[in-house]
């Protein structure tokens, strides 16, 4: 029970990480903080942890798709992130291959109910 | 948020970021403390939140997205057949050397005394190998896994040397890349069947270097002349054990070197430039240090002939016959210029091998 309950969520967690990377650059076209992004994307039932996205931000920043700030003005400081016009072409490209996969994809999965 | 919460924030952030590299501590730190504060006023209990964020090892894990390790996994294989191989080695050997003196030095057997006798044997045997064998296992896998993990990092920065090159080209090109495709051209022919190097060539060198070394660490005096007379053994060393310590060193450098090469070999898989070069670079070591090993270093036990007559006594005419043969100078020669034989012949084998089916530019 233990193994199979192991596999599969190896077998979720790869499915999940790439529509992660889309997910978030969906909703990074205006500035961000962390947190608030965890709360719109569970808001729209895409719900992500908060110890993969704070990772998961970096990472996207280090590869040039998102830039971030520090908002000190407040009194609580606060990391702001964007997308960059790079991470906006990928995205873009990004979107068209998800609606592409997906409905290919809808397409196998009703071929197996029927 | 009370003190004591702050102080369960700090220690969570304390033991996520002690994981990470430290030019992104302190950057990761503001991070984390503007996410607990703010799940906080979301949630209103700190504990909760730190349940919800999990285990900070695993947290830490996923900001580390850089692979570390010591022996990847295009040298995996080849690493754990090859530490297998070596710890058998290792092992054995001393175990079987152990027991070996546990009884030569046994009191002669009387229907009385025999299975004590043998016990108390078994048990010396044991007490004398098991420790020099875990040592010399210890050694042996260090030595292997250090080769190993040199040849990871040399061949990981030939691969970034790489990267960093196609990087200064796709700058050139403005950003817009011109992607470096991939094409059947950059197949490299199958190597001809006889020029790739198995395991079953390799080992028994590896077999042979392994087991050399071990027995000349930790049993020195398993080389020995042995005598029985009556109840009494008399072991009279080859090698001269009073200068070991500066003899033992050059030996085992020389030994070392070998299993170098063969590692490399193994690793590449293919006769090829490289493995030709790295044969005959260890190779002239090799011979270099078994001349000053076998010609410059006192080696051989000086009062060996002395020793003998001794040991033999009675039994003296076979023994004048014997020592008429025992010359250490024709020795040195003799075994020095097996070794230079045995090189050459592998080295002219390498060379001959590479040239004729080798794949010239492996890289």
């Amino acid at each position: 029970m233990g193994e199979e309950k192991d596999l599969l969520s190896t077998l979720l967690l790869e499915l999940r990480r790439g529509t992660l990377t889309i997910s978030v650059l969906s909703q990074m076209k205006e500035p961000k903080y962390g947190y608030a992004l965890v709360q719109i994307l569970e808001e729209k039932g895409v719900a992500i942890d908060p110890n993969t996205l704070y990772p998961l931000l970096r990472r996207l920043e280090s590869q040039g798709l998102l830039e971030s700030k520090w908002e000190t003005s407040s009194a609580k400081p606060r990391k702001y992130y964007q997308r960059t016009e790079y991470g906006t072409q990928i995205y873009e490209q990004l979107k068209a291959y998800w609606q592409n996969l997906s409905a290919g994809m809808e397409r196998l999965l009703r071929e197996e109910e029927a | 948020m009370t003190p004591n919460e702050k102080d369960y924030m700090d220690r969570y952030i304390y033991q996520v970021i002690r994981r990470l590299p430290k030019a992104q501590r302190n950057e990761v730190r503001m991070e984390l403390e503007e996410l607990i504060s703010d799940m906080y006023a979301d949630k209103g209990s700190v504990e909760e939140v730190l349940t919800q964020l999990g285990d900070p090892a695993e947290f830490a894990k996923q900001y580390q997205n850089d692979q570390q390790y010591l022996i990847g996994p295009e040298y995996f294989e080849t690493y754990l057949w090859f530490v297998k191989v070596v710890l058998i080695c290792a092992a054995v050997p001393i175990l079987i050397v152990s027991f070996v003196n546990a009884f030569s030095q046994m009191a002669a057997i009387t229907s009385q005394n025999a299975a004590p006798a043998i016990i108390r044997a078994i048990a010396e045997g044991l007490a004398a190998g098991i420790p020099n064998g875990l040592l010399s296992c210890v050694s042996a896998f260090g030595v292997v896994t250090l080769i190993f993990a040199i040849m990871e990092r040399k061949k990981v920065q030939l691969e970034m040397k790489k990267a960093e090159k196609w990087s200064v080209e796709k700058l050139s090109e403005e950003k817009r890349v011109v992607e470096l495709r991939w094409t059947p051209k950059f197949l490299e022919p199958v190597p001809d069947k006889k020029a790739i190097i198995s395991r079953g060539d390799s080992v028994v060198s590896i077999v042979f270097i392994v087991i050399f070394s071990v027995l000349l660490i930790f049993a020195p005096h398993f080389f020995s002349a042995i005598f029985t007379e009556g109840e009494t053994v008399t072991t009279v060393p080859i090698f001269n054990l009073d200068q070991w310590g500066t003899i033992l060193p050059i030996f085992v450098l020389s030994l070392f070197i070998g299993l170098v090469d063969e590692i490399l070999r193994l690793v590449v898989g293919v006769y090829c430039k490289l493995v030709m070069i790295s044969n005959i670079v260890c190779g002239t070591i090799q011979i270099v240090l078994s001349a000053i090993v076998l010609k410059v270093l006192p080696i051989w036990n000086p009062n060996f002939t002395a020793d003998i007559q001794l040991a033999l006594g009675d039994n003296a005419e076979s023994a004048a016959k014997f020592l008429t043969y025992w010359n250490a100078e024709m020795v040195s020669n003799g075994l020095l210029f097996f070794i230079v034989a045995i090189t050459l012949l592998e080295i002219g084998t390498t060379i001959y091998k590479t040239l004729r089916y080798g794949a010239s530019s492996k890289k």
